[in-house]
């Protein structure tokens, strides 16, 4: 199992341009592995710019990139050997559909492996069957689905890698709720099924509160939050300073509270606040008794 | 990759970013004409004094200047070669085996670099750092607008250039993202023979055209929708000022002071 971790690393967009930007400063983290890990974080505060270091799309200006405690700039010849075992979605990854069918569009990545073709189509099978492509579907054009069959034509052709680390940036944006809830319901059983790691950049929070078991905070370049889910959501003051918009239950928990009412304010799911309501109607009546 | 895109243009507040557009293309032929028909050696010292002016005035930092200079350094050392060799004149200075070499020819070669430094200079100060490619395409509209009368669909040509300027940003920013998403399939645009390398731009090239398209398209509707039909006239967005007017006067004052030179004597012709 493959472990990525990041050490004081800064990063410059249009550097010695006038339009020099510091998307990343200093930041420092490592994904635990085996995990579902959230990064969430206000448009602009460099999510997508730090998920394209995992991977070797982009040099860090200053610090380190590791992959199993080895940097991967150590040998800048093999970074494609990176990127095969960091599979990584981009935003709107549709726009990268180019084949004349989507199983040769899945088997792009793969093909680049240097893998026999039955290895390919084995994999491209898998990989569409991941993402709820039929058999049938796989001899279409890729530019006659619709847009959620699209993005889950691209994932595939991600998956298909068989990657340690996979990652999504915004995998939902841009779908309605249907197509989110098929997206990460793929995404899941993707992740039951391999046992990989999964790192999923969103700016919802609803999303980061039902998948993700880790999650990590970003602000104008730096990180500012990082832990397990119930750490992070216990915090919701915190996330709220970073401009993120929390929970609509926890804002609920967070309005009871201003009004005197003791109820835990970590809750980011109707479940456990509907659990925390109930215990707090039974302390009260019994203590009205 | 997204700066080559944007002309070069060079977000400052200089005087020169402040002149009109319409002025400075009218300033930027002017000068070009004061460096072609130089043929004086103060007329060189006073372009070279001017070119630096103008670079201060625009503050530009001179590395950006020098950056873009590096292109024609070729052609620079080319003419040299050529003029310091092949010149036959009266001043022999140096003569070995076939090879002479004249002061004729060395005047000459340096004349061709202040030439062509002033004419860079001029053109990129005027034209390309401190105007952007919109403005400049209005101006050259306006400009040529006496031509309507004959005819000419001098709007329609502005509106394209217009538009097609306006893509180019986003264009490069597209073909940006769908390298960066091939690469993350373990494309390899960087290695491999020349055929190989081609090939591997076509998982770029069919979506790059396939958003151009829908571009296309989605301008073309949103356009109709707020019922432009290309005859309207568009709204004079400034009018030129005292400074814009003075700029010329100068600059018209310096191409005849330069043509004075020439007739003044100490003309170098080889
Ligand atoms: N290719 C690029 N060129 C220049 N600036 C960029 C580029 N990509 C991102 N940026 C800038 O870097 C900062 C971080 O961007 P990004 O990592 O995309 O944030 P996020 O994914 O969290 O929205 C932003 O200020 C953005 O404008
Ligand atoms: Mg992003």
């Amino acid at each position: 199992m493959s472990e990525i971790s990041v050490e004081n690393v800064s990063f410059f967009h249009g550097k010695g341009t006038p339009y020099e930007i510091k998307a990343l400063d200093g930041v420092t983290l490592n994904i635990v592995p085996n995990t579902i890990t959230g990064i969430i974080g206000h448009t602009g505060s460099g999510k997508s710019t730090l998920v394209e270091l995992f991977n070797g799309i982009l040099k860090p200006a200053e610090g380190r990139v590791l992959l199993d405690g080895a940097d991967i700039w150590a040998k800048p010849k093999e970074i494609r050997n990176v990127r095969f075992r960091v599979g990584l979605v981009m935003q709107y990854p549709e726009s990268q559909l180019f084949e004349e069918t989507i199983r040769q569009d899945i088997a792009f990545g793969p093909r680049n492996m240097g893998l026999s073709e039955q290895e390919i189509e084995e994999r491209v099978i898998e990989a569409a069957g991941f993402v709820g492509l039929g058999k049938d579907m796989l001899d279409k054009s890729p530019f006659d689905l619709s847009g959620g069959q699209k993005r889950r034509a691209a994932i595939a052709g991600i998956i298909a890698m068989r990657p340690d680390v996979l990652i999504l940036d915004e995998p939902a944006a841009g779908l309605d709720p249907a197509g989110r809830e098929a997206i990460f319901s793929n995404i899941m059983e993707y992740r039951k099924n391999s046992g990989s790691t999964v790192v999923i950049v969103s700016h919802s929070m609803e999303d980061m509160a039902r998948y993700c078991d880790r999650v990590m905070v970003m602000s104008e370049g730096k990180l500012i939050m990082n832990g397990t889910r119930d750490e992070v959501f216990s915090k919701p003051e915190r996330l709220a300073e970073a401009g993120l918009d929390i929970p609509q239950i926890t804002k609920l928990m967070l309005l009871l509270r201003e009004r005197g009412i003791e109820v835990d304010t970590g809750v980011y799911t109707s479940e456990r606040a509907y659990e925390e309501l109930i215990r707090l109607f039974k302390k009260d009546t019994a203590q009205s008794r | 990759m997204k700066n080559i895109a944007l002309g070069q243009y060079y977000p400052a507040k200089s005087p020169l970013h402040r002149l009109d557009p319409r002025i400075k293309v009218l300033l930027a032929l002017i000068y070009i004409c004061a460096a072609a028909f130089c043929k004086n050696i103060i007329g060189f010292g006073v372009l070279l004094v001017s070119a630096l002016l103008i670079v201060a005035l625009g503050r530009i930092p001179f590395k950006t200047i020098f950056r873009s200079l590096t292109p024609v350094l070729f052609v620079m050392l080319f003419a040299v070669f050529f003029q310091v060799f092949f010149t036959k004149g009266d001043m022999l200075l140096f003569a070995w085996w076939k090879l002479q070499i004249y002061g004729e020819g060395l005047y000459l070669a340096l004349f061709t670099i202040v030439r062509i430094f002033t004419l860079i200079i001029g053109t990129s100060m005027f034209l390309t750092y401190t105007t952007t490619p919109i403005e400049l395409t209005y101006a050259i509209e306006d400009l040529l607008s006496p031509l309507k009368k004959l005819k000419v669909p001098v709007h329609d040509f502005a509106m394209m250039m217009t538009l097609a300027l306006r893509f180019i940003p986003t264009l490069v920013e597209e073909a940006d993202k769908i390298m960066t998403a091939q690469k993350a399939r373990g494309a390899d645009f960087s290695t491999g023979s020349l055929v190989q390398r081609a090939k591997a731009l076509k998982p770029v090239l069919i979506p790059l055209i396939v958003s151009a398209m829908r571009h296309a398209v989605e301008l073309a509707v949103a356009m109709e929708c707020r019922c432009y039909h290309g005859d309207g006239t568009r709204m004079v967005v400034r009018k030129c000022r005292f400074s814009d007017i003075a700029a010329l006067i100068v600059m018209i004052i310096f191409l005849a002071g330069i043509i004075y030179l020439n007739i003044l004597g100490l003309v170098y012709t080889a």
